[in-house]
């Protein structure tokens, strides 16, 4: 063959913006997103705290400190959120020493179980446990006649260290794993004991895994809003107070206060949370981990029952209410039925699906399906456009930080990690304090729900597609742009198929936050806007808990289903790494 | 004139490190250029430069007569081959050699017949519809290069290439991209630490340090006349002793040596250069006697290495080690050992001469 042939001349590739010009308009508009929908309520929230009557003023604290009751939030929250981290940080610890330096059988079973509360609400928790230890539990009115229930501090307690426990078990878990084994090793050989191995070299290599461990419970716990809702009884707690004055008793400046309060410990928590994983992540070594040893007889079977203690709870959680949904009348009469199934007319605004059911269905199933279920319906739209919006807007933030590193790019990131430091109960009330104004058009339908989701759940998107991105090495968006190729080429032809996988998992994750968040969206909803994670409170302040354990389940077989086909479509997706916040 | 690349005072700064300092350097179309030198030496900054991944500080970067300091790197029309090799994982061989030629909007048939050329020029036609996955390291960096080849571009730069790969890929490898590049004619230039890979491949090598050209010349030039000690350290093996001229002498602190080679610079003090192949060895009552008396020196042999076709002996010389390569043959016939007492001959021409004070 003639190799001169070879040397023909091609057109110079076009480009129509300069890659400079696309980062900045992209990262601009990211900033203004965040800025306007994150940073702007939480201003509003602050001004509207410490001013009174347009001067500024420190009156609203002065009665939130002098209003004993109110003040009680405070110390409660505090009580809640530390004896949940505590425990929930030692059980944590436990079991992922169990999963990852013991070979106990099973360890798939297990790591599967702790997963399951990601799924659901964080209210199932507190109906579960009002099924077994409520007024009419089966465990108190049956099994013990007693008349002591759960409702309070102990019930918030139980059921937040059960929704902690698998975002605590995630940091253990991947703390002890990639600590490297070996130290222990030659601590044993060179002849310390396996109790001092584990005080002197284990514990404190995992220390910083630990303290962040323990710092995200208490974040967690502190800015949770559906267990004390269900189960707190006349316990209040912060989260639950600002509702309480905000939508109870129009108190918005009282409201703004409470929230002004609750971001310090928060944003504290969220910080050492966040300053100690970078520490922690700096002690992990890439070395390959050496077989583990076979644990003694002993400790097997220590470890292996101590690891179901937490599974049984989880499983009991998810099948109480589970069978409490299907249950004529809990705990007294347990013959099937659907009837918990036929909600009460919730009417609702009726978006896509619920014209399209209407239009398929007939007679009854109309009214059921198509309006009795509208909120499910709701759910199930506003998820769908969460999961796509948000995980589109967090592979590009995080695109923007990894790889193009513009000016201000620092900016961005703190922006984009921030929404995980403010409750969810501040930013839902932040977004009624700036938006409910006319000339906000979406205030008051399904979009500002769904910005207000994206934006609360930033943080940990951002972060998944960051850890992502690292792995693409540069050279490789590199050749694409020597061989010509311009930034949206690079982008949709070779960067985002690389990260594909990541992207679907960011989507199943914004998916299942939007089907199960309660605490911002709650100031959000209207008698036309409806959702079925809000619709589990009312109906159990209504009294129907059957009902509301019926609308956990329809959300938990969404999630589910709904992860299934994640994983058929990507091969792999799980839920490692998910963790809520 | 053919499309030639000149570099005029190319400096690149970041922050108060200099990392390319005023940098002259013409590259003739169709010619292969080496840049080598130790690693931090700025030679890869020089690269991306070219490349326009990097921004230039001060000076120009001209191309067929143009300055395209700031034009984007699509612009260029400069392939690249990366150490990494960043083949696109997610496309099958074909579709990577095909990315360059999809993005300028060629015709189906055109993009087909290109690749296909392209494929044969590595004679890896069979493996287009594997994944780079499934290539090996040599293979995968056949596919990047012509993957870079494939739109014609006017200059081939080459970033460390073969660094990545198992010593005797290297060689082979090596090889066949000088085969390509005098079949092709392309200008190439070419990145790397390796000084034998240098010598053998380029045209002209361009030794840096420090930011710095330190020689510019053809590799048999580079490597029999170094110009500078550093030089003269870095592409191949040296054995340096400092001294003090006096006429065609030099006293060093424990010998005189008779050189030949007169140096080009004045000052007194200098270091005395020489290459282990030049050394020669003898065993004790062997040397001829119409050898320079004064540069036959008595050792002993400390540590001896087998590097093939050569044998390579440190020589302990009166506390001084110095190297010496002997062939293998000669190493036999003359019954070299560990630890016996040699006499060392430095041929008084084969020394090369450099002031004391250099610029370093």
């Amino acid at each position: 063959m003639n190799r001169t042939d070879v040397l023909k001349d091609y057109s110079t590739p076009s480009t129509l913006l300069s890659d400079r010009m696309l980062t900045g308009i992209v990262m601009g508009f990211l900033l203004a997103v965040m800025t306007f929908f994150m940073l702007y309520p939480v201003y509003d929230i602050c001004r509207l705290s410490f001013f009174k009557e347009g001067v500024l003023s420190l009156e609203n604290y002065a009665d939130y400190f002098t209003n004993a009751r109110i003040f009680r939030s405070l110390t409660n929250s505090l009580y809640v959120a530390f004896v949940t981290t505590v425990i929930t940080t030692v059980m944590a610890f436990f079991f992922a020493y169990g999963l990852t330096r013991t070979t106990i059988p099973g360890k798939g079973i297990f790591y599967t179980i702790s997963t399951f509360p990601l799924i659901a609400p964080s209210i199932i928790q507190g109906l579960a446990l009002i099924l077994l230890f409520g007024r009419n539990g089966l465990v108190t009115r049956y099994v013990l006649q007693t008349d002591w229930n759960i409702y309070g501090a102990t019930g918030i307690i139980v059921a937040e260290c059960l929704y902690c426990f698998p975002n605590a078990l995630f940091i253990l878990y991947t703390t002890l794993s990639a600590v490297d084994t070996r130290l222990d090793e030659a601590a044993q050989s060179l002849g310390a004991s396996a109790l001092k191995t584990f005080y002197k070299v284990t514990l404190p290599a995992a220390k910083y895994g630990i303290a962040s461990a323990a710092a995200l419970v208490f974040n967690l716990t502190i800015t949770d809003f559906g267990v004390p809702v269900v189960i707190g009884g006349n316990y209040s707690v912060l989260a639950t107070e600002i509702y309480q004055q905000v939508i109870g008793m129009q108190r918005f400046d009282l409201g703004a206060t409470i929230s002004v309060i609750l971001l310090i410990p928060s944003v504290g928590a969220f910080l050492l949370n966040y300053y100690l994983t970078k520490k922690s992540y700096a002690l992990i070594s890439g070395q390959a981990r050496p077989f583990l040893q076979p644990s003694r007889t002993f400790k097997k079977w220590a470890f292996s029952i101590y690891c179901w203690i937490p599974c049984l709870f989880i499983l009991i959680v998810f099948v109480s209410v589970f069978l409490g949904s299907f249950v004529k009348t809990w705990p007294y009469d347990f013959s099937l039925t659907l009837k918990h199934y036929n909600f009460p007319s919730l009417g609702g605004h009726a978006p896509l699906w619920t014209n399209f059911w209407a239009s398929v269905l007939k007679g009854e199933w109309q009214s059921i399906i198509a309006y009795k279920y509208a909120p499910i319906w709701n759910s199930l739209w506003v998820s769908v456009l969460v999961a796509i919006g948000g995980a589109s807007l967090t592979l590009l933030a995080g695109y923007i930080v990894e790889k193009k590193r513009p000016k201000g790019e620092q900016v961005l990131y703190t922006l984009s990690v921030l929404p995980a430091a403010i409750p969810g109960t501040v930013m839902g009330l932040g977004y009624i304090l700036a938006f409910n104004k006319p000339y906000y058009f979406f205030y008051g339908t399904f979009w500002i729900i769904i910005i207000n989701i994206i934006i609360c759940n930033f943080t940990l998107g951002t972060l998944s597609s960051i850890a992502n991105l690292k792995q693409i090495d540069k050279s490789i968006e590199e050749a694409a742009v020597s061989l010509g190729a311009n930034p949206v080429t690079t982008f949709t032809r070779v960067v985002f198929p690389l990260t594909k996988t990541a992207f679907f998992s960011n989507m199943a994750f914004f998916f299942m936050r939007a089907m199960t968040t309660i605490s911002a969206v709650i100031f959000l909803i209207s008698a036309k806007v409806k959702l079925a994670a809000i619709e589990i409170i009312f109906l159990d302040i209504d009294g129907r808990t059957a009902s509301a354990n019926a609308m956990c389940t329809i959300i938990i077989f969404l999630v589910v289903g709904m992860l299934l086909a994640m994983r058929l479509i990507t091969g792999k997706a799980g839920l490692k790494g998910m963790g809520g916040s | 004139m053919g499309r030639n690349l000149r570099l005029e005072n190319l400096t690149k700064k970041f922050g108060n490190l200099v990392a390319v300092d005023h940098i002259d350097l013409e590259i003739e179309e169709g010619e292969f250029i080496c840049f080598l030198g130790p690693s931090g030496c700025g030679k890869t900054t020089v690269l991306r430069m070219i490349t326009g991944f990097e921004t230039v500080t001060e000076g120009k970067i001209i191309f067929d007569g143009k300055v395209i300091n700031d034009l984007i790197p699509q612009k260029r029309e400069f392939g690249i081959v990366f150490q990494s090799y960043a083949l696109f994982p997610n496309m099958t061989v074909e579709e990577n050699v095909a990315f360059g030629l999809k993005v300028r909007k060629m015709s189906k048939n055109a993009i087909a017949e290109r690749v296909d050329q392209m494929l044969d020029l590595i004679g890896l036609r069979d493996w287009r519809d594997l994944y780079p996955a499934q290539l090996s390291g040599g293979q995968q960096q056949r596919v990047a290069l012509v993957r870079a080849l494939a739109p014609n571009p006017q200059v081939l730069l080459l970033d460390e290439p073969l660094s990545a790969l198992d010593a005797k890929i290297r060689v082979r490898l090596r090889a066949e991209v000088k085969r390509l590049q005098q079949e092709l004619r392309k200008t190439m230039i070419y990145v790397t630490h390796d000084q034998e890979e240098a010598l053998s491949i380029a045209d002209r090598v361009v030794v840096m340090e420090r930011g710095q050209f330190r020689q510019v010349g053809r590799p048999i030039d580079i490597y029999k006349f170094p110009a500078s000690s550093f030089v003269a350290d870095f592409v191949g093996t040296s054995n340096f002793f400092k001294g003090l001229r006096k006429e065609d002498r030099i006293r060093t602190e424990k010998w005189e040596f008779k050189v030949s080679q007169s140096a080009s610079f004045s000052g007194a003090e200098v270091f005395l250069a020489i290459r282990p192949e030049k050394v020669e060895v003898f065993k004790q009552g062997e040397p001829p006697g119409h050898l320079e008396s004064s540069n036959l020196i008595s050792g002993r042999i400390d540590v001896v290495t087998f590097l093939g076709a050569a044998v390579r002996l440190v020589i302990n010389m009166d506390g001084e080690e110095v190297i010496s390569d002997v062939i293998e043959k000669e190493f036999e016939q003359r019954q070299l050992r560990q630890g016996e007492r040699v006499f060392l001959y430095f041929p008084p021409e084969a020394f090369i001469l450099y002031p004391a004070q250099e610029g370093s």
